[in-house]
């Protein structure tokens, strides 16, 4: 059993284990099979969450389970930077982030911080990462008699939380399983971008092809075509960009040259396109053309 | 949120950085009243020339005569009264700030923003800034520097890129001490966009803020003290009265998200959405499929029916609304049931004649549309029910026919001069 970021080895931690959505976030895991070990609140230590235990300290929950390798992150906003620096430190090695609203500025340092430590980070605003068979990391997935997500070879990348579960579905509804799904979330700054999880999913044996749901805005997208030109992905990817409206509105004010000087005028879904097609991605207009597009590669 | 330029220096000259003199006056408490023309003209005169600028969000005020350079102390209370009296993107100009005119040698630009490429803060800099800069940075070549955001921006860092930009001895000292203290600011107000442009060098040779175009990372705010008496002002500037009214939803309750995004459309399909990647898959569809939306906006996170309740009054309070799609993909987590509640309780009070689609899946989905199906016959509406089966993309298409025939029987104009229309046109298949 093997996906790109659970295998049968991963050993989850849930920072925030006793508010609500940690809570109620755990047992859904623990009800997929995921291997959840215990739980980290500061203030909290002692108490129990679903038979788990529940700890002060990253450290304590590594005391009690040396092959803690997962954590899951349910923590406050403004207090992500702390609890993702606390896992690091303590020898956490794959971070999943769910808190939304994270300050930029915290991400960056996070982000810098795990890249030193080599530690994987999905998130901020992620909804989660889901592999059927072993488990799933976050909300993603609900509980286990969801009828959405099926076994399958195709790896699933969205931006977005809500999208990753509709285009899961529509491909389940094509008789196309999932592989591995991992929502990446859609902040500026992201732990774990679409490039870093193609690169997982070209090693990964049970996936045959991609799919990625991609928004405006950034250029995260584009460093997608790149890597495709220069052949560090062989498998198949079939891509759909969301958020062409929001570039017709003339109500959002450019604030001052910034922007416009490092982006080049790329960022928008047509120009997305335009790059993805380029470099020979299998782009869709409509989502619900995905499933289809994927059978067509998949032959 | 986006700070005003006299906001932005202010925060500037807490970090240490220099702005010229200057007085801030505002339409409705200064310039009538004797006491502060009194002191507006004593500043001019200790000055002994000033430079007026609109104080508003956006670019090319230049161009749009919002900023004067008056020859004399008459010209410049004219100037006053003539910019009180423009608009700025139809936004009324209520405050001004005034500030002694420098004797200019040189102009820089300074910018720091984050760059997704690095996934850090990236400084860019220009020795040739000034209003041109976007073509001339393009043309001479534009000095970007990723900043490590442990790290922070060290002098010797800064030194080495002035001396890059060409500005060497005593004057790449002043620079890079400028550029540290301007890093500093962003780090410390959570900046996602601090951008000086110009930097105005003194023929004395001191370094100047020209400008200052500051937006703060919204997530940050709430740590933010200083900012808290901001927000309000400046964004009822740019919203209109349904935006406002939306806004508070979320003020005053903070389970889940509903409102915090709506925004005003010039179409006239009602959008209520659900899900931050959806919603925008869902606007795509309703424009490719030919529709015209009234609105954006979307809720998600699971909030309580009361805010969906008011959050869909809001949005059906538009006037001259011929259809409302409610739409989202199928919910991991949120409570259909608890929302759809909210939305078929404002419904039943509003009771709209023209036709509703709704889209919708997840848990309690079946519960709540036997609720909306038992509420349509009894009141009598227009309501498609669609769920997992239907594409999200496939539900605007029922949504937009269902409007075409409402208009036709209603005879009411097709309008599709929007702009959103015309501009996505071409990509529909």
């Amino acid at each position: 059993m093997m996906g790109i970021i659970l295998s049968k080895d991963t050993r989850v931690l849930v920072q925030g284990i006793t508010g609500k959505e940690g809570s109620k976030a755990t047992e859904e895991m623990l009800s997929y099979g995921t291997h959840v070990s215990c739980g980290v609140t500061p203030g909290k230590g002692g108490m129990n969450v679903h038979t788990l235990p529940v700890f002060d300290t990253v450290n304590e929950a590594v005391q009690y389970d040396p092959k803690l390798n997962t954590s899951v992150l349910y923590v406050p906003p403004f207090t992500v930077y702390d609890a993702a620096i606390e896992a690091i430190d303590a020898g956490i090695k794959v971070l999943v982030i769910v808190t939304e609203n994270v300050p930029i500025k915290d991400t960056a340092k996070l982000v810098a911080y795990a890249k030193e430590h080599h530690v994987l980070v999905i998130g901020p605003s992620s909804v989660g990462v889901l592999a059927l068979d072993i488990g799933k990391l976050g909300s993603i997935g609900g509980s286990k008699d969801q009828t959405m997500y099926t076994k399958g070879n195709v790896g699933i990348i969205s931006k977005s939380g809500g999208m990753c579960a509709e285009t899961a579905m529509s491909l389940t509804q094509a008789g196309i399983g999932q592989s591995t799904v991992v929502g990446i979330g859609g902040d500026v700054i992201l732990g774990s971008t679409f490039t870093d999880l193609i690169a997982l999913f070209e090693q990964d044996p049970e996936t045959k092809a991609i799919v990625m749901f991609g928004e405006i805005g950034g250029t995260y997208e584009e460093q997608v075509a790149d890597m495709v030109r220069k052949k560090e992905c062989t498998k198949p990817i079939v891509a759909y960009i969301s958020g062409q409206f929001a570039e017709s509105l003339g109500r959002a004010l450019a604030l001052g040259h910034a922007g416009a000087i490092i982006e080049h005028g790329s960022g928008s879904a047509q120009e997305k396109k335009r790059i993805l097609r380029a470099a020979g991605i299998h782009v869709v207009d409509y989502h619900y053309e995905i499933p289809a597009k994927v059978k067509e590669v998949l032959k | 949120m986006k700070l005003l330029e006299y906001k932005g220096k202010e925060l500037l000259k807490s970090c240490g950085i220099h702005v010229p003199a200057h007085v801030v006056v505002n339409n409705n408490s200064y310039i009538n009243l004797s006491f502060h023309k009194e002191r507006y003209r004593q500043f001019f005169f200790e000055n002994g020339n000033v430079i007026i600028k609109a104080q508003v969000i956006g670019n090319g005020r230049k161009k749009q005569g919002l900023i004067i350079d008056p020859a004399s102390y008459e010209d410049s209370l004219k100037a006053i009264d003539t910019l009180y009296k423009k608009t700025y993107h139809n936004i009324p100009i209520t405050t001004l700030l005034i500030e002694r005119k420098m004797n200019v040698a040189a102009e820089y630009f300074l910018a720091i923003v984050y760059d997704t490429k690095t996934r850090t803060p990236l400084l860019l800099f220009s020795s040739e800034g000034g209003i041109e800069i976007e073509e001339t940075a393009q043309a001479k070549g534009l000095l970007t520097y990723p900043i490590d955001p442990i790290k922070g921006l060290r002098e010797y860092e800064a030194r080495s890129l002035a001396k890059q930009a060409g500005i060497a001895s005593q004057a790449m000292l002043q620079l890079a001490s400028f550029m540290v203290k301007a890093y500093q600011c962003f780090e410390k107000y959570d900046c996602r966009i601090l951008e000086i442009n110009p930097i105005l060098k003194t023929k004395d040779g001191n370094l100047y803020a020209g400008d200052a175009k500051i937006t703060i990372d919204d997530n940050a705010v709430a740590r933010l003290e200083v900012f808290h008496d901001v927000t309000d002002i400046e964004d009822q500037a740019t919203m209109s009265e349904r935006e406002l009214e939306a806004r508070k939803i979320d003020y005053t309750d903070h389970r889940g998200v509903a409102g915090k995004t709506y925004l005003e459309l010039d179409g006239d399909i009602a959008v209520l959405a659900s899900g931050g990647g959806a919603s925008l898959t869902s606007m795509d569809a309703i424009i490719q499929a030919g529709g015209n939306p009234a609105n954006y906006t979307e809720y998600s996170g699971n909030p309580p029916k009361e805010k969906v309740k008011r959050l869909t009054h809001i949005t059906l309070s538009k006037p001259g609304l011929v259809g409302c799609l409610i739409i989202g993909g199928k919910a991991n987590f949120t409570d259909i049931y608890e929302t759809l509640s909210g939305v078929m309780e404002a419904i039943v009070e509003i009771k709209p004649k023209y036709p509703i689609v709704i889209r919708r899946a997840g848990p309690r989905d079946k519960e709540a549309f036997a609720m909306i199906r038992e509420i349509a016959q009894k009141e009598q509406l227009d309501i498609t029910l669609l769920g997992e089966e239907t594409p999200m993309s496939k539900a605007a298409h029922v949504m937009v026919e269902k409007v075409h025939t409402y208009k036709q029987k209603m005879g009411i104009q097709s309008k599709n001069s929007s702009s959103i229309h015309a501009h996505t046109n071409g990509t529909v298949k």
